[in-house]
């Protein structure tokens, strides 16, 4: 029993299996109120600490170090691709979707700084992201195709297992992955996996394909975790009202002239 | 091989259960609230709250027999063709009722606003006249793309894609409004709503059932929703009822003594759609604002060129 | 209780209109009513987006250069629902567009009217609503 164990845990890398409590239908629960606890938001590459942007924010403003959270730590770009993400990183406080309060899409919103909560029930699991008010349905009925890009995507389900795994289509390229301008294009395709792996935290991966701009797919993967403290419940983050300055400032009448 | 058997016969015992784990009625799916009843009854239908059968189908007759010029009002003829689009309402599924008014009651129509609440909106008014293409702040929190005016709560039928769907999990029913893709998550755990210091747009809901009711009552407004020129102080009530598989009867009571004079309650059929719900991603698609500052700096800049010139 | 639409006599003055709709925003401050258009055009690609759905199109200008215009429609969610693709609008197909310049002199107009230059009709077309059949103005 002893040789069994240690082969069965080399041959997963995974810790014990552990299986969540049951919905009605037998589904592992994956409801809940839950948050990524990295800076992958900031780059989801291997990352130093750095100055941010404006320096009359001092620390508040400057950018936390992080690990990463792409495994080998590599993003295999296209020569082109390459060139038009160092362009990203140059002009990123000025070019980043997320300056003007833009939808995330699919797989930023799951590593915003803002929690996320799982709605899920049979036939629909439903993905509600603070940061906002960004939303996706998963269908997890038989699976259907998009009818056109979104920001969000088009989310079709399915069990594997304790596995609830996730396909992503349909999302349309205005999205990046992070706030250090790496990006996609219209033809990424996501298939995310989430897992509970304990009762307070998920383990989740997220395979990236995108043959217009990597020269093959690579994963991402992170710990969430579940918001405990008594009555967690997301808040309002509807930010665009805090981008019109930004956004249409110069279209503002003058005044005193 | 242990575990595998542990759980087949798990799933055997819970296939049993219904689709909930509390016996709570189920609401979830797509539904749209459409209606040809306006919000409030006009004024020759006075003490009439109902139809016969009969002039509901000749109500709902005339009323989707308008066209779509017809119909936008004041907002046409700048406008694009909605029936080209399938915005009209006659090319959607409509509830159908035999209310003269969704405000329910004798008198059907919004009470009369307090003197407090007059004053504010002539202040409002006063406040905005000549500005109001100022800048951002001056134009509809919908063209601004903030919340849609009958995305609520209390949630009204809107102009088109006037749907939500709902899904629950044991402890929470999400409401998922098409415009403009809102999730107001309810819990029905008892918990408390927000500290007053915490405000939001759409308030705080917190839902508990009665029988086959769940009931939400939503505080914590803040002022700038005003839904109807009402202020922070606004509170909510809903009822949710499924009547049939294919019909939830919708009900608010909205009270805010600082606006109306009397709360007063409105009832809407909710009907079952295929949808889906589309990706309303207003904000990222909006031309409106931008362009209607611009449009007001050009005729700004004639104005004062022409001034120029007379004066020359 | 399910309400069949019955075919019946009116009656007179019992019914008042119903209250206008406010669709997304108003267009009177974006375009001018005194500045209308006529465009045909080849549809280079069109924005299945919200709040308003955009066409593209090239045009021929008065000196015979090719203008691009943006023609502002309605949200596109209602033609998905009933089936609609990109693939009901492709790149390439000549249209023509009647509606209103945007005040500000550039090259965006709301699109009034919009159908196929050969007379089809557009999406589903018309100024009646569908239900009654549709009367192309």
């Amino acid at each position: 029993m002893f040789a069994a164990v240690i082969l069965a845990a080399t041959a997963s890398a995974q810790p014990p299996s552990y299986k969540a409590p049951r919905t009605a239908d037998g589904k592992p629960n994956l409801s809940g109120i839950w948050q990524a606890l990295n800076t992958a938001n900031w780059d989801i590459q291997g990352h130093a600490a750095a100055a941010g942007p404006l320096p009359q924010m001092g620390a508040i403003g400057a950018i936390p170090p992080g690990l990463g959270v792409v495994e080998g730590d590599e993003l295999p770009y296209l020569p082109e691709a390459a060139a038009k993400k160092k362009e990203n990183l140059a002009n990123r406080w000025t070019a980043d979707p997320e300056l003007k309060c833009y939808l995330p899409g699919v797989p930023r919103a799951t590593y915003m700084p803002f929690p996320f909560q799982i709605v899920q029930s049979a036939k629909t699991i439903l993905f509600s992201y603070e940061y906002a008010s960004a939303v996706r349905t998963v269908n997890m009925e038989t699976a259907k195709e998009a009818p056109i890009d979104s920001w969000m995507g088009w989310s079709n389900g399915h069990w594997e297992g304790e596995t609830l795994v996730v396909d992503v289509t349909g999302l349309n390229d205005q999205t990046w992955f992070d706030r250090a301008g790496n990006f996609h294009s219209d033809a990424l395709h996501v298939v995310e996996r989430y897992t509970a792996r304990g009762p307070e935290s998920l383990n989740y991966e997220a395979l990236i394909e995108d043959p217009k701009v990597f020269s093959r797919p690579w994963k991402m993967r992170m710990v969430l975790y579940r918001h405990e403290e008594p009555n967690a419940q997301l808040l309002e983050f509807k930010c665009v009202e805090f981008v019109e300055e930004l956004m249409y400032g110069p279209l503002r009448k003058k005044t005193g002239k | 091989m242990i575990r595998a058997a542990a759980s087949i016969a798990a799933t055997a015992i819970l296939a049993a259960t219904s689709a909930l784990c509390q016996d709570h009625p189920d609401l979830q799916g797509i539904w749209t609230s459409a209606s040809v009843v306006p919000l409030e009854r006009p004024a020759s239908l006075k003490g009439k709250e109902f139809y016969t059968e009969q002039e509901a189908a000749e109500n709902a007759k005339r009323v989707l027999g308008m066209t779509s010029w017809e119909r936008l009002g004041g907002q046409a003829p700048e406008h694009y063709n909605m029936s080209q689009y399938g915005l009209d309402l006659s090319q959607v599924k409509v509830a159908s009722t035999l209310r003269t008014s969704l405000i329910v009651g004798p008198d059907g129509r919004v009470p009369p606003l307090t003197p407090e609440a007059q004053k504010r909106n002539a202040e409002r008014s006063a406040r905005n006249r000549g500005h109001q293409f100022d800048g951002p702040e001056n134009r509809p929190l919908q063209e601004r793309c903030l919340i849609y005016s009958t995305e609520g709560p209390p949630m009204l039928p809107s102009a088109y894609n006037s749907n939500l769907q709902i899904v629950q999990d044991s402890g929470h029913v999400a409401i998922l409004q098409e415009m403009i893709h809102s999730a107001r998550i309810i819990p029905t755990d008892g918990s408390p709503h927000l500290p007053s210091t915490v405000r939001q747009w759409m308030g705080d809901s917190r839902g508990h059932w009665e029988g086959q009711t769940l009931v939400v009552d939503t505080t914590n407004f803040t002022d700038k929703t005003a839904f109807r020129s009402s202020t922070a102080g606004l509170h909510l009530v809903e009822r949710f009822t499924r009547l049939d598989k294919d019909t939830i009867v919708y009900e608010f009571t909205a009270d805010d003594p600082a606006t109306w004079v009397r709360p007063w309650t409105a009832q809407i059929q909710l009907t079952r759609i295929e949808g889906p719900i589309f990706e309303f991603a207003c904000h990222e698609g909006n031309q409106g604002v931008a362009n209607t500052l611009s449009g007001a700096r050009a005729m700004e800049k004639a104005a004062a060129e022409a001034a120029r010139k007379d004066s020359k | 209780m399910r309400t069949k639409l019955a075919i019946s006599s009116v009656c007179a003055g019992l019914f008042l209109a119903v209250g206008p709709v406010r669709a997304h925003h108003s267009f009177a401050a974006e375009f001018d009513i005194k500045r209308p258009v006529k465009l045909r055009g080849i549809v280079t690609k069109m924005d299945w987006i919200n709040p308003h759905s955009w066409i593209h199109l090239d045009a021929k200008g008065p000196e015979g250069k090719v203008v691009s215009w943006m023609i502002e429609g309605g949200s596109p969610n209602s033609l998905l629902r009933l089936g609609f693709t990109k693939t009901a609008l492709p790149p390439g197909s000549e249209v023509v567009v009647e509606g209103f310049q945007a005040k500000d002199g550039s090259n965006r107009a709301v699109g009034q009217f919009v159908a196929f230059a050969d007379g089809r009709k557009l999406f589903l077309g018309g100024s009646a609503p569908g239900a009654h059949g549709d009367s192309d103005k």
